[in-house]
């Protein structure tokens, strides 16, 4: 088998890059998916895990933030329309009423 | 032999991983970014089935990869905007640079930490009571995971069905037109 | 014996609070019953006492000095450390309240004449008692702290009076230069105290302000006096102790060198001048260096700096009283002069021979203090010499009171002020010694000024033609028209003021002069009549008697530690005598021959005149050396401590806080990805530190 690490690093290079996502982009919608992609990348160290501490949690885990993660698109992606409905450009840089 | 395959298939699933994952913040037209995400989320099932979690694999390609993509792309299609984020002036010029500098950090220290940990290998197959690779050899895979939900994990998911049942009303709540 | 020092101290308190409450509803004559009624009563209850102190054997207080001592209030006890407040009659105090109720009351009865037009005419009556209550306090406390009360609060009443008429910028700068330097004398008294209350109890091991602690029966005599009196001679805790209380003497009493608030605190009424600053506050120097005679008798040093200072003041305030130009600042300076005279009567031991001219003076200096003040209400208010003159045939008692003050302070006899004058220089003669000659010259040269000074003030006020331009009747207290630019040095560059002291009731005209009213009269005479018998209770050792010498006797017991009363030899008693009528005599003569014939004001340029006429830029001097560049360190402590230090401090405090809230709230930017980015920033340091760890 493989050591747990190389899986451990994919799962942080994902992750980071979903990290990068969320403070680089401005459209709403990408933004919204590199967090997606983060909790994918999470969901690679469970697994991971699962297999090298051969226990069924971390699979059940996974299972559990899938599920989560499904209720969160719905509402994100309803906030996300309710607020750009109207606009012409999307950018999220546009909310900015709590300056100051 | 089986290590060389395996190896192999780890690298190339890998690459291709992250590969499309940087397509997902690279590309300026958001439709590209969330093909691109679908890609990714099939590499990664690619990788659950690797690592012997087959019902996880599938069911990350039916809801996530299926259903919650296919919303995403709707509502994609629907906020189509002229211009793509990459071309409105940025306000903030600074923050990329950080960003970019954070992220060298974080991505470098956890390698340099996950590097110089000892290896852990893959426990041999009956350590101890809970282990799943028993269970698996007894009665297969999906049995195991279908006992483990409803045996230990059962309030969990009833509690999974109210979330969901919220995100429902939420949902409503917001898409009224005002 | 009959103790009823409380009610003396309790009448006038009395008709301060009355008159201080209701004093602006009820009548004139309420005010001035109330007022006269209780300095009378207060008279009365003194000559009570007094006669009962006659009537008790001197041996009484030779062997317990406390026998007159009454404690009426335990105030604090602290520890072994006990003050009470209580009020002490024997021979001294005795004398000394006869004196202040007495003349006080005569005073009372005049002021009813002299501001019957004043609109703050109930306030000065309760001034006026406050005054005398406190000087009772003063003169009557058994305890130093209980003297230092009353010494605060006679300052207090000086400053209250002088500036009684407000309105006048230079009423109130001499109030407060008059507090200022009292405060100065004040110190030195409560360094003094609390000296002493150290000593007593380091010696003792129980700290006591007492004079004099009652002993109980059969036990030994205690309190500050013995304590401080078995010392050895001129140890030097002592000697600064006596120092200091000299210090509050000077002040208090102006001498050298805080002299200069008296000249200035005649802007006050008349009769205060009379009453404050003549006869009973000042003199309550001397009565202190009586008092504490046991502690500067074992401190020579410290008495001779007493007997130094009083003679050269004397000589100093007499020579600037020659050439003053108001009436009322030779008096002043001859008020001054005359201290000087107490004092040194006091600098050789003869404690009985300055208290006897303290009464005396009383009953002269008040006299022509008052006299001046009828001149000057009949006149409406001038007080300029230059515009006097002629007054005899117009106000013929008031002429003949003064003559009487006038001798009986130049020291012709059988005026009162000749035996005591007498005393002064026939102690000083023989105590022998450099000292004792050198202050006796200084007393001679001194007595021809004082004749000389006083006469010019007769002749000027009286003889002659008159000079001036009628009366001018304002009411009192008008605002000037000329303001000194800088109030605190107004009272050195003051020229002569005019002063209102309207009289419309009395005819309209201008020119047209009377003689004071009865109210005002009736005490000139009295005080004449003490001026001319007033000296007989002096000794007549030169007449022959050497046996008679009631004051001294009388006195005796409170200056037992002393050398008892030294009668100087019958030559010598003479020589001086004969020195001193004869260089009076010389002086009355030289002020006949300039001014007999009428006051003319001729302008001197010589430098030694300008010198003196100026008195001797003192108060210039002062201005220059401590007063300036005193304002100078307020403006500067105001501009730069308050303003840029303090102002400056909390307001930097507050651009601090400003500019951080500023800088941090920057850190609100209101973009989504600016907050996630300090997420990410959080989540990195962490894990550096881990990794740092590892």
């Amino acid at each position: 088998m493989l050591p747990l690490s190389w899986y451990l690093i994919v799962s942080a290079i994902l992750f980071t890059i979903g990290v990068s996502g969320v403070l680089i982009r401005r459209n709403p919608l990408v933004i919204f998916m590199s967090i997606e992609l983060m909790l994918n990348a999470v969901n690679l160290s469970f697994i991971a895990f699962s297999r090298y501490l051969d226990s069924v949690d971390g699979q059940m885990f996974v299972f559990l933030v899938l599920t989560v993660a499904a209720a969160e698109v719905v509402v994100g992606l309803a906030l996300i329309v309710f607020i750009f409905r109207t606009r012409r450009d999307i950018d999220v840089d546009d909310m900015n009423v709590l300056r100051g | 032999m089986i290590d060389l395959q395996l190896e192999l298939s780890f690298f190339v699933l890998a690459v291709a991983s992250i590969a499309s994952a940087i397509g997902v913040i690279a590309f300026r037209n958001a439709v590209y970014s969330a093909l691109s995400l679908i890609l990714t989320l099939l590499f990664l099932a690619l990788f659950y089935l690797q690592l012997g979690a087959m019902f996880i694999a599938i069911v990350q390609i039916l809801i996530y990869a299926g259903a919650i993509m296919v919303l995403f792309l709707f509502v994609v299609t629907m906020l189509a905007s002229e211009a793509s984020d990459t071309e409105l002036p940025d306000r903030i010029p600074w923050q990329r640079g950080i960003a970019a500098t954070l992220g060298l950090i974080l991505v470098g220290t956890l390698s340099y930490l996950l590097f110089t940990g000892t290896p852990m290998y893959v426990a041999s197959t009956a350590t101890h009571d809970n282990s799943l690779s028993l269970k698996v050899a007894a009665q297969g895979n999906i049995e195991a995971f279908g006992l483990a939900l409803f045996h230990g994990f059962a309030f969990p998911f009833e509690v999974t069905s109210l979330l969901i049942v919220v995100a429902i009303l939420g949902a409503l709540v917001f898409g009224r037109r005002a | 014996m009959i103790n009823l020092t409380l009610e003396v101290l309790l009448f006038p308190l009395l008709g301060f609070i009355i008159l201080g409450l209701a004093g602006r509803f009820i009548s004139r004559t309420a005010i001035l019953t109330i007022a006269c009624g209780a300095c009378g009563l207060a008279f009365l209850c003194a000559a009570i006492s007094f006669f009962s102190v006659l009537g008790t054997p001197a041996s009484t207080f030779v062997s317990n000095p406390a026998a007159g001592d009454q404690i009426f209030y335990t105030w604090v006890v602290s520890g072994d450390f006990q003050v009470s407040f209580g009020l002490l009659l024997d021979p001294l105090s005795a004398v000394m309240l006869m004196v202040v109720t007495g003349v006080g009351f005569i005073i009372h009865v005049y002021s009813g004449g002299y501001m019957e037009d004043d609109p703050g005419f109930w306030r000065y009556f309760s001034f006026l008692n406050f005054f005398i209550f406190a000087m009772v306090l003063l003169v009557g406390a058994d305890n130093f702290l209980f003297l230092l009360v009353g010494w605060a609060l006679v300052g207090l009443a000086s400053y209250l009076l002088i500036g009684f008429w407000y309105q006048r910028r230079a009423a109130v700068a001499a109030a407060q230069k008059a507090l200022v330097i009292n405060i100065i004398g004040d110190f030195g008294l409560m360094i003094a105290i609390f000296m002493i209350f150290t000593f007593t109890a380091q010696k003792d091991g129980t700290g006591t302000l007492n004079y004099f602690m009652n002993p109980g029966a059969g036990g030994p005599l205690t309190g500050v006096f013995t304590s401080l009196s078995t010392v050895p001679h001129n140890y030097w805790r002592v000697v600064v102790i006596c120092l200091l209380l000299f210090v509050a003497c000077t002040a208090k009493s102006a001498q050298l060198p805080l002299y200069m608030w008296l000249p200035d605190a005649m802007e006050g009424p008349t009769p205060v001048s009379a009453l404050i600053h003549a006869a009973t506050m000042v003199t309550a120097g001397v009565y202190l260096v009586a008092r504490a005679n046991p502690i500067f008798e074992v401190a020579p040093l410290a008495l001779m700096v007493v007997g130094i200072i009083g003679g050269v003041t004397a000589l100093f305030a007499a020579s600037i009283a020659l050439f003053q130009l108001d009436v009322k600042r030779v008096l002043a300076y001859s008020t001054i002069s005359q201290l000087g005279y107490m004092f040194m009567a006091e600098g050789v031991h003869n404690y009985s021979t300055g208290i006897f001219h303290l009464i005396t003076h009383a009953y002269f200096k008040a006299l022509l203090f008052l006299a001046v003040g009828a001149v000057i209400h009949a006149l409406g208010g001038e007080q300029d010499i230059r515009k006097m003159g002629g007054l005899r045939a117009r106000m013929p008692i008031t002429f003949w009171t003064f003559v009487i003050a006038a001798l009986a302070i130049s020291g012709i006899p059988p005026f009162a002020g000749f035996w005591s004058k007498d005393e002064i220089l026939g102690s000083l003669f023989a105590s022998g010694g450099r000292l004792g000659y050198a202050l006796w010259v200084i007393g001679i040269v001194t007595a021809g000024l004082t004749g000389f000074y006083i006469f010019r003030l007769v002749f000027g006020i009286f003889m002659g033609s008159y000079r001036g331009t009628g009366p001018v009747r304002h009411a009192h207290g008008d605002e000037e028209e000329e303001e000194p630019v800088e109030a605190e040095l107004a009272s050195a560059r003051q020229p002569v003021r005019s002063r209102g002291s309207g009289n419309p009731a009395r005819g309209a005209g201008n020119g047209s002069i009377f003689e004071a009213p009865t109210i005002m009269t009736i005490p000139l005479i009295i005080l004449a009549f003490l001026s001319v018998v007033g000296g007989f209770v002096g000794s007549f050792s030169l007449f022959g008697d050497p046996g008679w010498h009631p004051l001294a006797t009388f006195l005796a017991p409170v200056f037992n530690t002393v050398h008892t009363f030294v009668e100087p030899s019958f030559t010598r008693q003479w020589i001086s005598t004969a020195v001193s009528v004869v260089v009076s005599s010389l002086g009355i003569g030289g002020a006949w021959l300039l001014y007999g014939k009428g006051f003319e004001y001729k302008e001197n340029k010589n430098p030694f005149y300008q010198l003196v006429f100026h008195k001797y830029y003192v108060d210039e001097f002062f201005g220059l050396v401590l007063i300036r560049p005193l304002l100078w360190l307020g403006r500067a402590a105001s501009h730069w401590l308050e303003g840029d230090a303090l102002d400056g401090g909390s307001r930097a405090v507050a651009w601090v806080l400003r500019g951080t809230s500023a800088g941090l709230s920057r850190l609100q930017t209101g973009y989504m990805r600016n907050y996630a980015l300090a997420i990410l920033f959080g989540v990195v340091v962490i894990i550096l530190y881990y990794a740092v760890r590892r």
